[in-house]
């Protein structure tokens, strides 16, 4: 799988740029909930990513609407033209709905061609750090 | 009479001229001097951290600002408005303005075009473009405008670039509020990284007496990304796309309508 690493750096920056441009209350970024389904609609724009998801999960079938980063910071985490096309099966990381409600803001994806782009969620830091501090 | 006269003149005509083209060339050797001391800011650039520092350039945080009475009872009214739903003037694709832009432009990245009587700083988010002049581009303050990011005027002093943004309109939406009376200079200067990358230092003094008990000031460095590009940012693009797809709902609806 190739997988685009990114830095903490990239991460926090993104997060405080969310801050900056747009009320993000509904949303826990204390989390992060990975999500698969086959893509039915996707615009890569500004200030925020759109994105319609169909999923298959314990809840049923259904489509989820979620949205995201801006395009920028996605391609500057590794985003280009062309990674998500309608009919993909892909994987999005989301900080979710603080009522529990489908949907969420999505920070990373995993694309059907096997990249990975976006930020790390602080719950992934934190988990990384964790998981760091076991190794010592 | 007049055979003298010319006589006499030409020795001191000679005079003036040897005279007025050694200041001319004195003038032009300062003014190339000085072009050569001031450094070249074109270039895309992106906020610095220092080593060891959080990503995020240090924003937000800091001591508490000296703010009067006045300011502080605007600034409460404003927040108990916005907060309880998150408002924000970027949520309704408002770009920052000053100083909120040269401090940091919500971490996107900033392009400057630098020439000599003109530097355009563009920061990505929104589009927000800041025009500095200089020289006899300055706008006489009378045909000036007030607006988010002010009327600025530069000057070189030595290497450093002296911006002095007046003509601002009250902002409260700001992490640094400011009335309309406020007075912003930013002095800007060039160092080296510790791994030899240009950084752009920008020391920032506001002083406001109507929101300000004492002058305000704030450091922003910024990282020079080499063969930078600036990406687009439509930002009323989403919204636009979502009425849209209102307006083909109301189609939609209509036309079945219109079938029973």
């Amino acid at each position: 799988m190739k997988t685009i690493v990114l830095s903490s750096v990239l991460a926090v920056l993104a997060c405080a740029t969310l801050a900056a441009h747009h009320s993000a209350v509904q949303f826990d970024f204390g989390k992060s909930t990975a999500i698969t389904g086959v893509v039915k609609k996707f615009i890569a724009i500004n200030p925020h990513m759109q994105l319609v998801l169909h999923v298959k999960d314990a809840k049923g079938e259904r489509d989820i609407a979620f949205e995201g980063h801006s395009t920028n910071n996605m391609y500057r985490a590794g985003y280009r033209d062309n990674l998500i096309k309608v009919g993909d099966t892909i994987t999005v990381y989301v900080a979710p709905l603080k009522d529990g409600s489908d949907g969420g803001y999505v920070t990373a994806a995993l694309t059907a061609s096997g990249v990975r782009f976006g930020a790390r969620s602080r719950a992934e830091l934190e988990q990384e750090r964790l998981k760091a501090e076991g190794q010592k | 009479m007049k055979l003298e006269e010319t006589m006499q003149q030409r020795p001191l005509a000679a005079s003036c001229w040897q005279v007025a083209t050694s200041l001319l060339a004195c003038f032009l050797l300062s003014a190339t001097e000085a072009a050569a001391q001031q450094p070249d800011l074109t270039g895309v650039w992106t906020t610095y951290n220092e080593p060891g520092q959080a990503a995020g350039g240090g924003r937000g945080g800091g001591p508490p600002l000296p703010l009067t009475d006045v300011a502080k009872r605007k600034i409460a009214t404003y927040r108990a408005l916005v907060e309880p739903t998150g408002d924000t003037p970027g949520g309704f694709c408002l770009g920052t303005g000053m100083p909120g832009s040269m401090l940091g432009s919500g971490g996107y990245p900033m392009e400057i075009h630098q020439r000599p009587e003109q530097i355009m700083i563009v920061y990505e988010a929104h589009n927000e473009v800041r025009r500095v002049y200089l020289g006899n581009r300055i706008v006489p303050e009378a045909d000036r405008l007030p607006g988010r990011n002010g009327h600025s005027s530069g000057r070189w002093e030595g290497n450093t670039l002296v911006v002095e943004t007046t003509h601002l309109v009250e902002q409260v939406d700001q992490r640094y509020a400011h009335s309309d009376r406020a007075r912003i200079v930013e002095r800007y200067h060039l160092e080296k990284g510790p791994k030899g990358e240009s950084v752009l230092v920008a020391d920032m003094t506001m002083t406001d007496p109507v929101f300000y008990t004492a002058p305000v000031t704030a450091v922003k460095k910024w990282a020079q990304v080499p063969n930078g590009h600036l990406l687009p940012y439509e930002c009323a693009e989403e919204g636009w796309i979502k009425h849209l797809e209102e307006l083909e709902k109301k189609a939609a609806g209509a036309a079945k309508e219109s079938v029973r």
